[in-house]
C-alpha cells in the first residue's frame, strides 16, 4: 500500500485489484443481475454511489469511531446510502428498480463495500479513500459491462434491448439463466489471470 | 472519556444522523413512489379496458382488486381485475379487462412475474401469449390449447399454451377462471354494481 502514487491508487481497481476478476468480491449480485446490460449499468452505478459515499464517510470518521464498534458503524453508514439509492431508483427509475429486485437492498452486505471500508478507507486519508473508491467502482462497472454484454448478446441476441444479431440467431437461453452467469464469469476470470501471466512473463 | 462511553456516543450519533437522513429521503421520494405505482395500475387499466378515461377501485381483497373504467361522460365501459396466479417461481401479477356484462375478456396484461427467462417469462410476451387473450368469450371457463395452433383456429374460449411454459400458461388460465367465477359471484351477491354508471 505504501509508496503507491495517486494514479496507481486509482488504476489498481481497474485491473490489478479488480473487485470482480481479482478480488472475487460481491459475486452474488454480480452473477444475478448481469443478464442484461441495462441492469449491469444500473447496478454498477448504485454500487458506485454507495461505495464512494461510504468510503468517504468511513475515512472521515476513522479517528472518531472506536475500534470495537467500527463494523457496526460502517454497516449503518453503508445501509443508509443503500436505502437512499434504493428509494431513488424506485422513485425515478421504477422499471430498473423492478428488474434489480432485492439486489439493491442487498448492496448492504456486498463485500466490495465493506471490504474497501475495512481494508482501505478506515486506514487512509479522505483523498486516497475517494480515489480508491472511484477506481474500484470503475473496475466493478467495467467488469459488469463485459459480463452483461456477453450474456445479453448470446442470451437474447440484443444489447441494451437493441437487436444486434440477426433473426437467424437462436438465443442461447442458458446464458441469461444462472448457469450462463457462472460460465461467463469463470471464463472472464480465467482470461484475466491468463493476460496477467502473459504480461508478467514479458517483463 | 471512557471507552464504553465513547462507543455509546459514537454509535448513537451515527444512528441518529442516519435516521434523520433516511427520514428526509423518505419524505422526498414517497409521493413519487406512490405516484409511480398508481400510474402503473392506471396505465394497465387503460390497456385492458379500451377508451377508459377514469377508473376507480370498486372491490378489494387479498390479491384480487376490481376496477371499473369509465369514458368521458362517466359511462361504464368495463371492469379490470388485478390479481395473481401461482407461477413457477413466484406470483404472476396480471390484470385483465372484461366488458360490462362480464361475458367477454378484452385483453390481458402481465404486470410482474419472476418466471424462468426465455421459457416461462414468455407469458409476458404479446406475440407468444398475450395476443391469444384478446376478445375471448368467458361465459364458460376458458381452456388451454396444447400444442399451440394458429390464432384463427382457436375456439372463442380457447387460449394457446406457450411452448416450454406449460406450467406458467396453466397458472394464468386457472387463475383467470377462478377470478371470473369470483367476480360473477360478487355480481350475483350484489357486491359489485354492474348497472350504475356513476359511483359504485
Amino acid at each position: 500500500m505504501a509508496g503507491r502514487n495517486l494514479w496507481q491508487e486509482f488504476t489498481k481497481g481497474l485491473w490489478l485489484d479488480n473487485p470482480v476478476s481479482r478480488q472475487l468480491l460481491g459475486m452474488c449480485s454480480t452473477l444475478a443481475i448481469s443478464n442484461a446490460v441495462i441492469n449491469g449499468i444500473a447496478m454498477g452505478l448504485a454500487v458506485s454511489f454507495v461505495l464512494i459515499c461510504s468510503s468517504l464517510l468511513v475515512s472521515l470518521v476513522r479517528r472518531i469511531v472506536p475500534n470495537q464498534v467500527r463494523i457496526a458503524s460502517y454497516i449503518v453508514i453503508v445501509a443508509s446510502f443503500v436505502t437512499i439509492a434504493d428509494r431513488f431508483l424506485a422513485a425515478f427509475f421504477p422499471p430498473i428498480s423492478k428488474a434489480l429486485g432485492p439486489y439493491v437492498p442487498l448492496i448492504v452486505v456486498n463485500c466490495i463495500i465493506l471490504g474497501r471500508a475495512e481494508a482501505f478507507a478506515s486506514k487512509n486519508s479522505v483523498g486516497r479513500a475517494l480515489i480508491d473508491a472511484v477506481g474500484m467502482s470503475a473496475g466493478y462497472i467495467i467488469a459488469l459491462l463485459i459480463l452483461s454484454s456477453v450474456r445479453e448478446i448470446l442470451g437474447s441476441g440484443t444489447i441494451l434491448g437493441y437487436r444486434v444479431l440477426g433473426t437467424w440467431f437462436e438465443p442461447w437461453i442458458i446464458m441469461i439463466l444462472p448457469p450462463g452467469a457462472f460460465i461467463t464469469l469463470g471464463i472472464l476470470i480465467a482470461l484475466a489471470f491468463q493476460i496477467e501471466r502473459k504480461v508478467k512473463q514479458r517483463r | 472519556m471512557s471507552l464504553s462511553r465513547r462507543m455509546v456516543i459514537v454509535l448513537t450519533s451515527i444512528g441518529i444522523i442516519s435516521g434523520a437522513l433516511l427520514m428526509a429521503v423518505n419524505l422526498l421520494t414517497k409521493d413519487r413512489i406512490a405516484y409511480n405505482k398508481q400510474k402503473e395500475i392506471e396505465g394497465a387499466i387503460i390497456r385492458v379496458i379500451p377508451g377508459t378515461r377514469a377508473s376507480q377501485k370498486i372491490y378489494e381483497e387479498k390479491d384480487f382488486t376490481v376496477y371499473q373504467g369509465e369514458d368521458d361522460q362517466g359511462n361504464l365501459l368495463g371492469f379490470a381485475i388485478n390479481t395473481a396466479a401461482a407461477g413457477f417461481q413466484d406470483k404472476i401479477l396480471y390484470i385483465f379487462g372484461l366488458n360490462t356484462q362480464l361475458t367477454r375478456i378484452n385483453s390481458l396484461y402481465v404486470l410482474g412475474q419472476k418466471e424462468t427467462p426465455g421459457l416461462g417469462a414468455k407469458i409476458s410476451d404479446q406475440r407468444a401469449f398475450l395476443q391469444f387473450w384478446e376478445s375471448k368469450d368467458c361465459d364458460q371457463p376458458l381452456s388451454l390449447r396444447k400444442p399451440a395452433v394458429e390464432k384463427e383456429q382457436l375456439a372463442s374460449s380457447e387460449v394457446n399454451t406457450v411452448t416450454g411454459a406449460t406450467v406458467s400458461s396453466r397458472a394464468v388460465l386457472t387463475s383467470v377462471n377462478l377470478a371470473l367465477e369470483k367476480i360473477k359471484k360478487l355480481k350475483e351477491e350484489g357486491k359489485i354494481n354492474i348497472e350504475g354508471g356513476h359511483g359504485g
